[in-house]
C-alpha cells in the first residue's frame, strides 16, 4: 500500500487510484496475494481483499442458497411434544403466526430479516453473477449490486439460527423438541449464504460490470 | 506533521456503496450520482451529526420500557408471569443454562447498552474535538457495526417461541410491548451506526495541517 504523494493535475482519475472508506485517504491500490486483506495505513480498515472465488462460484453458491431456501422455509423445523400432543412448525409459519397475534411491527422485522432479505440478497446475486458470467452487461445490473451492498446488513440467518438453539433450550424443561429436516435445511443455506457473503469479491465485480458496460456503449 | 491526501483534498469523492472516486466539480456534491452505480454521492453523509443524535436519542429513550416492560408470558397450565428481558436471563440461570443466560445477557443487554455509549462517545468527541487516539475511536466504530445485528437474537427467540408454544390453555406464550420497544431499539441503533460517518473523526486532524 502506498500513500499518493504526486498530485497529478491530470484529467482522469487514475485507475488504481483508491480511498479509505472510514477515513478517507487516498491511496495508490497496489497487488495483494489473494486471500490477503490489504489495510489502510491510518485506520487500519481492510480497504480490499482479492478472492480465490470467481463468479462462477458465486453463482453457484447463489443457485445452491435458492434452491435450500424452499425446503428450509416450508418444510417442518422442528417438532415439540407437549403433554402427549405434537405440533410442528416451519419457519414461515413462525412468521405468519405472528401477524395473526397482531404483532405486526415485531412481525415485519423477524419476518424481513429471516425470509425476505435473505431471499432478496440470493435472487439479486444470482442476477448479477449470472449476467456477468454469460457476459450479459445489462443496465440494471449496477442496481442490483448496489441493492445487494444496502440490504445485506439487514439479513440475519445467523442470528437466527443461534436464536433457534436459545429457543431450543428455553423450551427444554417445558416440552421435547425433535430436530426435523427443514432445520437441516436451514443449517445448510445459512452456510451457503454465509460462504456467499463472506467470499464476494464486490470491488472485482464492480470492475467487472463498469468494464462491461462500457464496451457495451462503445 | 507531513500533510496527508484525503480523496477530499483533492476534490475526489469516495462513492458509500461501490468505492469509486469521482471528481466533485459542476455539481454540489449533494445531488451527484456515481457514474459506476448511480447511488447517490457525498463528500460526508448529510448531516451525518444531527441524523445520529436523532436516532441515537429516540433509541436511548425507548431502551427503558425495553428493559421495563414485559417481553413476552409464558403461560404453562393456567399460570403465567410477564418476563422482562432481565428476569427471563434470571429464570435461565436458576435452571442452569449458563451458557445461554450469558449469550442472552450478552445480546439483549450489554451489546446495545455498549453500542449506545460507543456512539455517544464517537459523537461527543466529534462534535466538541476532543483529542482521542483517531485510530482507537475508528476500530470502536466499527466494532458498532460489526456487532449491532446480534441484538436481534431475543427478538427471534421471541418470535420463535411464540410460534412454536401454542397450546390453547396447556401452555401458550404471548409476547410483550418490551419485545417491540427492544425491536425498535435494536433496529435505531443500527440506523444510527449506518449514519454515522466514520471520516468525520479524521476530518479534524486535516484541519490542523
Amino acid at each position: 500500500m502506498s500513500t499518493v504523494d504526486e498530485i497529478h493535475p491530470a484529467e482522469e482519475i487514475p485507475r488504481n487510484w483508491i480511498a479509505c472508506k472510514d477515513c478517507d485517504l487516498l491511496l495508490e491500490r497496489v497487488d495483494t496475494p489473494v486471500g490477503e486483506k490489504a489495510l489502510c495505513p491510518r485506520c487500519e480498515n481492510p480497504l480490499y481483499q482479492r478472492r480465490e472465488l470467481g463468479i462462477e462460484h458465486t453463482l453457484a453458491l447463489a443457485l445452491t442458497g435458492l434452491l435450500l431456501f424452499i425446503p428450509a422455509n416450508l418444510l417442518p423445523v422442528m417438532s415439540l411434544q407437549l403433554v402427549g400432543q405434537e405440533t410442528s412448525t416451519t419457519f414461515y409459519q413462525g412468521s405468519l403466526v405472528l401477524f395473526q397475534e397482531g404483532l405486526y411491527w415485531t412481525a415485519l422485522l423477524v419476518f424481513s430479516a429471516s425470509v425476505i432479505i435473505p431471499l432478496c440478497k440470493l435472487l439479486l446475486m444470482l442476477f448479477v453473477s449470472g449476467s456477468l458470467y454469460v457476459k450479459y452487461y445489462s443496465p440494471l445490473l449496477p442496481y442490483a449490486l448496489r441493492y445487494y451492498h444496502h440490504v445485506d446488513e439487514w439479513g440475519m440467518l445467523e442470528v437466527y439460527m443461534l436464536a433457534v438453539l436459545v429457543a431450543v433450550v428455553k423450551l427444554k424443561g417445558m416440552a421435547s423438541v425433535i430436530p426435523d429436516i427443514g432445520l437441516y435445511c436451514f443449517i445448510a443455506l445459512l452456510l451457503v449464504t454465509t460462504l456467499m457473503s463472506s467470499l464476494l469479491d464486490e470491488d472485482c465485480f464492480w470492475q467487472k460490470i463498469e468494464q462491461g458496460l462500457q464496451g457495451r456503449s462503445e | 506533521m507531513n500533510s496527508v491526501i484525503t480523496a477530499r483534498n483533492m476534490g475526489l469523492i469516495r462513492c458509500e456503496t461501490c468505492g469509486k472516486l469521482a471528481r466533485d466539480e459542476d455539481c454540489d456534491d449533494y445531488q451527484e450520482h456515481c457514474p459506476r452505480c448511480h447511488g447517490h454521492m457525498h463528500m460526508r453523509v448529510t448531516n451525518s451529526l444531527s441524523r445520529t443524535w436523532a436516532l441515537l436519542i429516540t433509541a436511548a429513550v425507548l431502551y427503558i420500557p425495553a428493559n421495563v416492560l414485559p417481553i413476552m408470558t409464558v403461560t404453562y397450565f393456567g399460570s403465567g408471569t410477564p418476563d422482562t428481558i432481565m428476569s427471563g436471563i434470571i429464570l435461565l440461570l436458576q435452571i442452569g443454562s449458563y451458557p445461554v443466560a450469558a449469550i442472552i445477557f450478552i445480546a439483549s443487554i450489554l451489546v446495545p447498552l455498549l453500542k449506545m455509549i460507543a456512539l455517544l462517545i464517537l459523537l461527543l468527541s466529534v462534535q466538541f474535538g476532543w483529542k482521542l487516539d483517531d485510530r482507537q475511536r475508528t476500530r470502536m466504530y466499527r466494532a458498532v457495526e460489526l456487532v449491532g445485528r446480534w441484538s436481534m437474537l431475543d427478538m427471534f427467540v421471541i418470535a420463535l417461541l411464540v410460534a412454536l408454544v401454542n397450546y390453547g390453555s396447556i401452555a401458550h406464550i404471548v409476547s410483550g410491548p418490551g419485545a417491540t420497544a427492544f425491536g425498535t431499539v435494536v433496529v435505531l441503533t443500527m440506523l444510527a451506526a449506518t449514519s454515522f460517518d466514520a471520516r468525520l473523526i479524521w476530518d479534524r486532524e486535516e484541519g490542523n495541517d
